[in-house]
């Protein structure tokens, strides 16, 4: 059945004007069909004997069907190039593997069932177009719309999503792998983290987008404890560093400068906060003009904020504003530590526990007792190289050897 | 008893000649011939005042349809195809499309676009005019997808007071069959969700509907994704609210369409969603069209012109696996 | 349109020539208030004029029944519109924007129209209104009004190269509707003349391959413009089909107020189209004692002061406002309104 017009699927033989044994010639009007749209005569394309009749009068065929055969010589096949059974059948045989060779089939709604060939996941390749992602990206690395809209959602940061492994293109973590994530960890003991445990986590996790670096050396501390002793309003081992770091800073201000973009910001003044631990996280009191004050006058004020920092009821304002900050962890007995500085800080010193040490003399030529601390000092490296950290770091020793300049 | 998608546009037809006296049919062959495909076959015996045979000259069609719209009636144009309605394009963009914004006076014609590809069509009987139309302020464009949306569609076009275009898919003319005229009711400007799915959404419209039908039947039964079919229905209004419903639920968009590659509804689809709805997007969104030539003539090229179960299937393996 | 609303059937002899005046005179006058107002930077955008056309437009917009028949005007159809009932108010606002005109600023100058009242709203598109007219007829034919019925429209000679032309003629043709055409050819097409614009030698031959009755006339002859027009316009009226009415005239000013027409030579101004043909009018009606001198001064000076008030009112009147522009469209309220 030919196809007699657009979007025509079938058509109904009317007459047929042969029988079989007929001789038919090229061009002759072998049926009539009739489609909704005409009525019209099918014709032979080459000329020879009506073998059989498939078709019926009044019954409809799909187009394709073949509704008749006629027997041709080879002659009149070759002149005429009108297909054969035999070749029909081999194109038909040649479609069928074409279209298994390559998975393409000009196939539409009327054909049901078909199966399909199991293919291996496309592997996504690294590109600027499309769906893939840069290469390198494995983690949480890339972070598509959705999951940060549901991170943000959740209050999570990019942090959270260290623990999982990803099962997207280049190893990105899909929003499906955060959730099944989430349901994992269901399975755990949890319990609610402090506003106070997530402040300090937030303030870390903001610092720590730095290259941070750290120095260290180690302090005598025998000239501060006589020089201590000595006073009546004592005080304490942090004052005198916070006192010693505050004139070695206004010495050289710059190392405490703050990288913004291509600006360095310099201090305004050389307020300087300490670290005092308080349940479940840290507050930093700063102390104003650290630089302009003298110790004495300095202990008042330091254990008032130490004091109000401990009872929580340091006021907004107490912490703001600081350039630096001094962290004192020997009061947990450790020695050295490397310590982080505040997000809005270049530089922060620790110290740790004093420890009596046997120390050379080269005047006694002998071993003498001496009491020795770790100093260590954070700094932003792009904001500073360990020469200048440890050249602040080392005027900072000196000055603590003659306490009685402080 | 099965109808057609030509039985419904037919019998919509009648329906709106018999009921509605300001109704009437011009167009190229629709008469006594019937119509090229038959939409229109018998209606001039019924109402021979009403379908009436057009020269070929589709600007004066559209212009004659505006004419007699602000007299009162309400014409519906037969386009003979799609393609040929590019020689009414000026009147139907600049005439009828502005005239309610510039006077306050709506122009309620209705124009048929025999749409889409057929096997063997070639360039110039097989094109999808519907982005053309929608990128036109004042002009409704309707793309029904199935037997009862041609049916009530179009009825519910010639009673809208806008001018619409309706574009209805050559291929499901015989194709596609169903047991009646009667759907859902949606109005135009209503997307239906026609498959219920979980893993990506297709948005598409027309006869892609039906082969985003079957992509999604096969990758169900190799790999169990579920994909949601949006059906966008009318591709203006758009109803974007359905099609950001649809990717909240799975995160992932392929809009897929019959039209050229280059902008189009495709593309409106994907901008939209991108704009309003881009915290919802697990992955970039994806398009996928016809290839950026003519239609081809030959079955083959024409097949792999069109998307394609095949093909389909083969980007939303891509979206997924991203 | 309220002044017209008495007529209800077609105007002949001495009334049609009398309101065929009237309504160019009003139209110059208005026309010249427009280009005044265009000089001095009141009017946003172009100023079309018919000056030189006036005989011609208001022959067709004389001889039309308002309420019953369909006219869409073109650029150059002042006097046919006002013939045809469009208040000074219309033209006045539409040029300035005013919010309260046809178009209420989203369409300007010559585009304005009262499609509700038969007269079509011009788009820029020449030759599209042919078909358009032919569609209201049809209409009216559907609806069994057509019987006494007109639909008229303009084009110039440069219209006459389109195909929205020839397929909107043809299809009247094959409808068979009283359709009257009017090409006004003023031998310039913006700058482009008619050499290169057909080639044929008279535009009226073309009337025998559309099937239609074809006319001329010289349309700074105002009787003659009477008496072809008017009668071109009856012929349709009584069931002869389309009539096409070719008037050789020429523009009498720029193609818009923008234009100083530097490119129409002395020797065509000077020729026999170059003649005023409101001077024509009025020689003619003394001529053959239609209206005496004191009547028409008495015309000119109220149309003076009638659009003098007409702009003076139309210039006090609101613009647009962007934040009270709905900004739609679309005439139904669809579910899902177009952002």
């Amino acid at each position: 059945m030919p196809q007699l017009g657009e979007s025509i699927a079938e058509a109904t033989v009317v007459r047929l004007l042969v029988g079989v044994g007929s001789a038919v010639t090229t061009d002759q009007e072998v049926m009539e069909v009739e489609t909704n749209k005409a009525t019209m005569g099918v014709t032979a394309l080459c000329s020879g004997v009506v073998e059989e009749l498939r078709a019926e009068e009044g019954v409809s065929y799909a187009v394709g069907t073949i509704l008749g055969v006629l027997d041709v010589t080879e002659e009149e096949v070759a002149r005429t190039g009108v297909d054969t059974l035999e070749s029909l059948e081999k194109k038909r045989l040649e479609q069928v593997s074409e279209q298994q060779v390559k998975g393409e089939q000009n196939l539409h709604f009327a054909v049901e069932g078909e199966g399909y060939e199991e293919a291996a996941p496309p592997e996504i390749v690294p590109s600027i177009r499309g769906l893939s992602v840069p290469t390198g990206t494995m983690g949480a690395h890339y972070i598509s719309p959705r999951m940060r809209a549901r991170m943000d959602e959740m209050g999570l940061r990019e942090a959270d999503l260290s623990a999982i492994v990803g099962s997207g293109a280049g190893g990105r973590v899909t929003v499906d792998d955060l959730e099944k994530f989430l349901d994992y960890i269901q399975t755990w003991p949890s319990s609610q983290a402090s506003p106070m445990r997530l402040a300090v986590a937030d303030a870390m996790r903001r610092s720590w987008t730095r290259p941070l670096a750290t120095v260290g050396t180690s302090l005598g501390l025998d000239k501060v404890l006589s020089h201590r002793r000595d006073q009546t309003k004592k005080a304490g081992p942090t004052l005198y560093l916070l006192r010693a770091f505050a004139l070695a800073l206004k010495e050289q201000p710059e190392v405490a400068g703050f990288l913004i973009g291509s600006k360095v910001v310099h201090p305004r003044s050389f307020d300087i906060g300490v670290a005092v631990a308080v349940e479940d996280g840290v507050l930093v009191p700063v102390i104003r003009q650290v630089d302009q004050k003298s110790l004495v006058d300095l202990v008042q004020e330091y254990d008032d904020l130490v004091d109000r920092a401990r009872r929580r009821r340091l006021t907004e304002a107490d912490t703001k504003g600081g350039i630096a900050t001094v962290t004192n962890f020997g009061t947990f007995g450790l020695t050295w530590g490397t310590p982080i500085p505040l997000p809005n800080e270049t530089l922060i010193l620790g110290i740790g526990a004093g420890v009596k040490k046997p120390v050379w003399s080269e005047h006694l030529s002998a071993f003498v007792p001496a009491t020795e601390a770790d100093l260590e000092m954070t700094f932003d490296h792009r904001v500073v190289d360990g020469g200048g950290a440890g050249l602040l770091l080392r005027r900072i020793v000196g000055l603590l050897q003659e306490p009685h300049l402080l | 008893m099965s109808v057609t998608y030509i039985d419904a546009i037919r019998e919509a037809q009648e329906t709106l000649l018999r009921e509605d006296p300001r109704v009437f049919l011009y167009g190229q062959d629709i008469a006594a011939f019937g119509g090229a495909f038959k939409a229109t076959k018998g209606l001039a015996e019924m109402f021979p005042d009403r379908v009436l045979d057009a020269p070929i000259s589709e600007d004066a069609m559209a212009g004659l349809a505006i004419g007699a719209a602000l007299q009162g009636m309400r014409p519906i144009i037969e386009m003979q195809f799609a393609d040929f309605s590019s020689i009414a394009f000026n009147q139907i963009v600049n005439h009828a499309a502005t005239h309610f914004y510039r006077t306050g006076m709506p122009v309620p014609i209705t124009v048929r676009l025999p749409s889409g590809g057929t096997a063997g069509s070639g360039p110039f009987h097989s094109q999808s005019m519907e982005a053309i139309y929608a990128h036109y302020p004042g002009v409704v464009v309707v793309t029904p997808a199935t037997v009862a949306d041609a049916y009530s569609m179009l009825i519910e076009s010639v009673n809208l007071d806008d001018p619409v275009i309706f574009c209805e898919h050559k291929f499901l003319y015989r194709w596609l069959k169903a047991k009646s005229f009667q759907g859902d009711g949606l109005p135009i400007g209503k997307a239906r969700i026609t498959r219920m799915g979980r893993h990506a959404t297709v948005v598409t419209y027309s006869a892609m509907v039906h082969e985003a039908v079957r992509a999604a039947e096969r990758l169900q039964k190799e790999s169990g994704w579920e994909i949601e079919v949006v059906d966008l229905r009318s591709v203006k209004p758009l109803d974007i609210d359905t099609v950001l419903a649809s990717v909240a639920r799975t995160g992932r968009l392929l809009a897929l369409g019959e039209a050229f590659p280059w902008g189009g509804v495709t593309a409106e689809v994907v901008s939209r969603v991108v704009a309003d709805g881009f915290h919802l997007l697990e992955a970039p969104p994806m398009r996928l069209n016809s290839r950026d030539t003519p239609v081809p003539y030959h079955p083959k090229l024409w097949a792999a012109h069109r998307p394609t179960p095949e093909s389909i299937c083969d980007s939303l393996r891509k979206l997924l696996s991203y | 349109m309220t002044d017209h609303t008495s007529i209800t059937s077609q105007r002949t002899g001495a009334d049609y020539v009398r309101a065929m005046y009237c309504a160019m005179i009003q139209a110059r006058m208005l026309e010249n208030k427009l280009s005044s107002l265009y000089k001095a930077g009141k009017i946003v955008g172009g100023v079309y004029l018919g000056k030189g056309q006036e005989a011609v437009s208001a022959a067709l917009g004389s001889a039309l029944i308002p309420g019953r028949d369909i006219f869409a005007p073109l650029i150059r159809d002042q006097a046919g519109r006002t013939a045809f009932g469009e208040p000074f108010i219309d033209c006045a606002r539409a040029y300035l924007g005013s919010v309260l005109g046809p178009m209420r600023g989203r369409d300007g100058n010559i585009h304005r129209g009262r499609p509700r009242e038969g007269m079509l709203a011009m788009i820029s598109h020449l030759g599209s209104a042919v078909s358009v007219v032919a569609g209201s007829l049809l209409a009216k034919r559907l609806q069994g009004h057509l019987p006494g019925t007109v639909g008229a429209t303009c084009v110039g000679d440069g219209a006459t190269s389109t195909g929205a032309f020839h397929e909107g003629l043809n299809l009247a043709a094959v409808e068979k509707l009283p359709l009257v055409v009017i090409v006004a050819n003023n031998q310039f097409a913006y700058s482009t003349p008619t050499s290169r614009q057909y080639a044929c030698e008279d535009l009226v031959d073309r009337a025998k391959g559309y099937g239609v009755t074809g006319h001329s006339v010289d349309g700074t002859d105002f009787l003659a413009c009477a008496g072809v027009i008017g009668n071109a316009v009856s012929l349709a009226r009584a069931g002869g089909g389309p009539q096409l009415v070719v008037a050789r005239l020429l523009r009498l000013s720029g193609h818009g107020e923008h234009d100083d027409g530097s490119y129409v030579p002395d020797s065509v101004k000077a020729g026999i189209y170059g003649r005023d043909c409101i001077d024509v009018a009025e020689q003619q009606l003394l001529e053959f004692q239609i209206m005496s001198a004191e009547e028409i001064a008495a015309i000119r000076e109220t149309a003076a002061v009638e659009v003098q008030a007409a702009v003076a009112q139309a210039q006090q009147e609101p613009v647009p406002d962007p934040y009270l522009e709905d900004w739609r469209a679309f005439s139904s309220e669809l579910s899902q309104p177009q952002s």
